[in-house]
């Protein structure tokens, strides 16, 4: 499904004392199968551009299109059931969500809820407890016995279960443990790459952004601020720091690396051991030379 | 629903209502309540009705905000009119339709009481406008503090609904994060049968008492972390002063009240 923004703007409250403009005049449009990053300091309206894609606001100005959906300010009588079972949205903290007996029932409560039958839920239960790096024995328990982390993972399974075209994550591992976010970064990218799936990463980790994202959107005050690949984005220092982002790590080292050095080593998303591979192939060809 | 609703809103700003000490405010506010079942004619409903279009003015809140926002209570009060234009048999007959009549005494009594409940609710409404919950438990607390000496725990009660009012709009956003939330995984809050939306309502209930449970837990364990131990021997970060502005206000307030006394009859 493709998604358009044609200058969408929304207001938190209007016509009130209150009344505050979160994002303002978005133009955007992503394709079918692409895997973007948004990213932008903390109050730049992220969060509130994400739930215009399934139609959880409704822009003020302005028109979203997804797939076959119009959502614009004046049509606000419309199942959006079909269209939210499409697209499914993994929150901020989304393990507040939880409120089932058991983590069973709590992951079928969307494919549930979509009228997905009963031998299909307890299969998608299965496929996507396993994605998510838990054990089937966690099925049986309350989700409130659960750690952090754990309730996490319930609450992402709870949406993959809903086998959604357009996946959108929400900081989805704001407060894991690096090892829990390498983990689940790489489960995302792989249910991306192995069923199409368009995903929408949120993310303040800039290394996450250009591992995995086809195209970044770098949004400052509720506008887009800048937009394109990866490696156009992070190469505008300047202009990032403006807004108060940062380069990733890596970027800044392999350009410090070439400059002292001589290198002509690219960034090419590798790891952290690729590229000290690469260094020493760089010194060893030097010392030959 | 937030926008709609204002009553209990505190809306932030540098008024001369806003300037005033809450207790002035309040003992104001609370003798004005109990003024206007006083008022019975024209003039003194006229001078009411001034005095609080007044307050409104010095608030510098608009005016369409405060009225779209008690909307609720407007229904209210339209239906008590049209209760009393009904229901009250007195004076000449106004209007006659098929079985109905329509007295002059209703067309009064619907107007007076109607316009009682409305500057009832416009002046209560103010307060909250104009002062901040920590504000009004902090008063509440001064003004009730001789209760003390009957072993009444001013200071505890007023600490808990200070809480209270702390915590109300952090529980209505956690409302809304996860009624989106459980909206996404398909709960629709809106449509279908009464008892299908009756159901819809335990997604949402259950994540927010838990949460609501945790945060109480946490915040007890903060504060005794910090070392809070009651009200014994606790000192005010903010005490209430009465300022020059509140001798005025309470000097306009009695001579207000000394013209609305000569006018009625
Ligand atoms: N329900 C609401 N009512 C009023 N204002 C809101 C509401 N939700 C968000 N805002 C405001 O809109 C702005 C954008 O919020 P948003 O949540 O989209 O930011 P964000 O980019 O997701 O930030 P973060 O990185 O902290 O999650 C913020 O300034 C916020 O205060
Ligand atoms: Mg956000």
């Amino acid at each position: 499904m493709d998604i358009q923004f044609k200058q969408v703007s929304y207001t938190y409250q209007p016509h009130t004392p209150f009344a505050y403009q979160a994002i303002r005049n978005i133009n955007l449009s992503i394709s079918s199968g692409e895997y973007i990053a948004i990213v932008g300091h903390t109050g730049s309206g992220k969060s509130t551009l994400l739930q215009h894609i399934n139609g959880l606001l409704l822009p003020t100005d302005g028109e979203v299109q997804i797939g076959e959906y119009i959502l614009s300010s004046n049509n606000k009588r419309q199942d959006l059931r079909k269209l939210r079972e499409k697209v499914g949205i993994v929150f901020q903290y989304p393990e507040h969500q939880l409120f089932e007996e058991t983590v069973e029932k709590d992951i079928s409560f969307g494919p549930h809820n979509f009228g997905i039958p009963k031998d299909e839920i307890s299969k998608r239960v299965l496929s996507s407890i396993e994605k998510v790096e838990l054990q089937t024995n966690f099925l049986e328990k309350s989700p409130f016995e659960l750690s952090g982390g754990q309730m996490r993972r319930v609450a992402i399974a709870g949406v993959l279960a809903m086998e959604p075209e357009v996946l959108i994550l929400d900081e989805p591992t704001a407060g894991l443990d690096p090892k829990g976010q390498i983990d689940i970064m790489k489960m995302f990218y792989q249910l991306h790459q192995s069923k199409q799936m368009t995903t929408i990463l949120v993310t303040h980790q800039m290394d996450h952004a250009l591992k995995y994202a086809d195209r970044i959107i770098v949004l400052a005050n509720g506008e887009v601020y800048m937009e394109g690949n990866p490696e156009e984005i992070f190469s505008k220092t300047n202009q990032l720091q403006e807004v108060n982002l940062d380069v990733p790590e890596i970027l800044t080292l392999i350009q410090d690396f070439n400059q002292r050095f001589n290198g002509t080593i690219r960034y090419q998303r590798q790891s952290i051991a690729e590229l000290a591979k690469e260094i020493v192939e760089h010194f060893r060809e030097n010392k030959r030379l | 629903m937030k926008s709609f609703m204002i009553i209990g809103q505190f809306v932030p700003g540098t008024s001369s209502l806003h300037k005033l000490d809450p207790r002035t405010k309040m003992v104001t506010i609370f003798s004005f309540v109990i003024i206007v079942f006083f008022a019975n004619n024209v003039l003194s409903y006229g001078w009411l009705a001034l005095f609080s279009l007044a307050l409104i003015l010095l608030s510098k809140i608009r005016i369409p905000y405060i009225l779209k926002g008690i909307t609720p209570v407007w229904f209210l009060i339209i239906f008590t009119f049209i209760l009393h234009l009904f229901i009250t048999r007195e004076g000449p007959v106004l209007l006659e339709i098929s079985t109905f009549k329509i007295y002059e005494g209703g067309v009064i009594r619907g107007l007076t009481i109607s316009l009682r409940f409305l500057l009832l609710v416009l002046v209560t409404s103010l307060l909250t406008l104009t002062t901040s919950p920590m504000e009004i438990t902090d008063a509440i607390e001064e003004l009730f503090a001789p209760l003390k000496k009957i072993k009444v725990p001013v200071h505890e009660l007023a600490l808990m609904m200070s809480i209270s009012l702390r915590f109300i709009p952090t529980l209505l956003e956690e409302t809304e994060k996860i009624s989106k939330a459980q909206a996404s995984r398909g709960v629709d809050f809106r449509t279908g049968t009464l008892k299908d939306r009756m159901y819809a309502i335990v997604p949402l209930l259950v994540p927010l008492f838990i949460s609501a449970f945790k945060r109480a837990e946490e915040l007890a364990m903060a504060m005794e972390a910090r070392g809070y131990n009651g009200s014994e021997g606790r000192t005010k970060l903010r005490e209430l002063k009465l300022t020059n502005i509140d001798y005025i206000a309470i000097l306009l307030y009695v001579i207000i009240n000394i013209i609305f006394f000569t006018l009625r009859q």
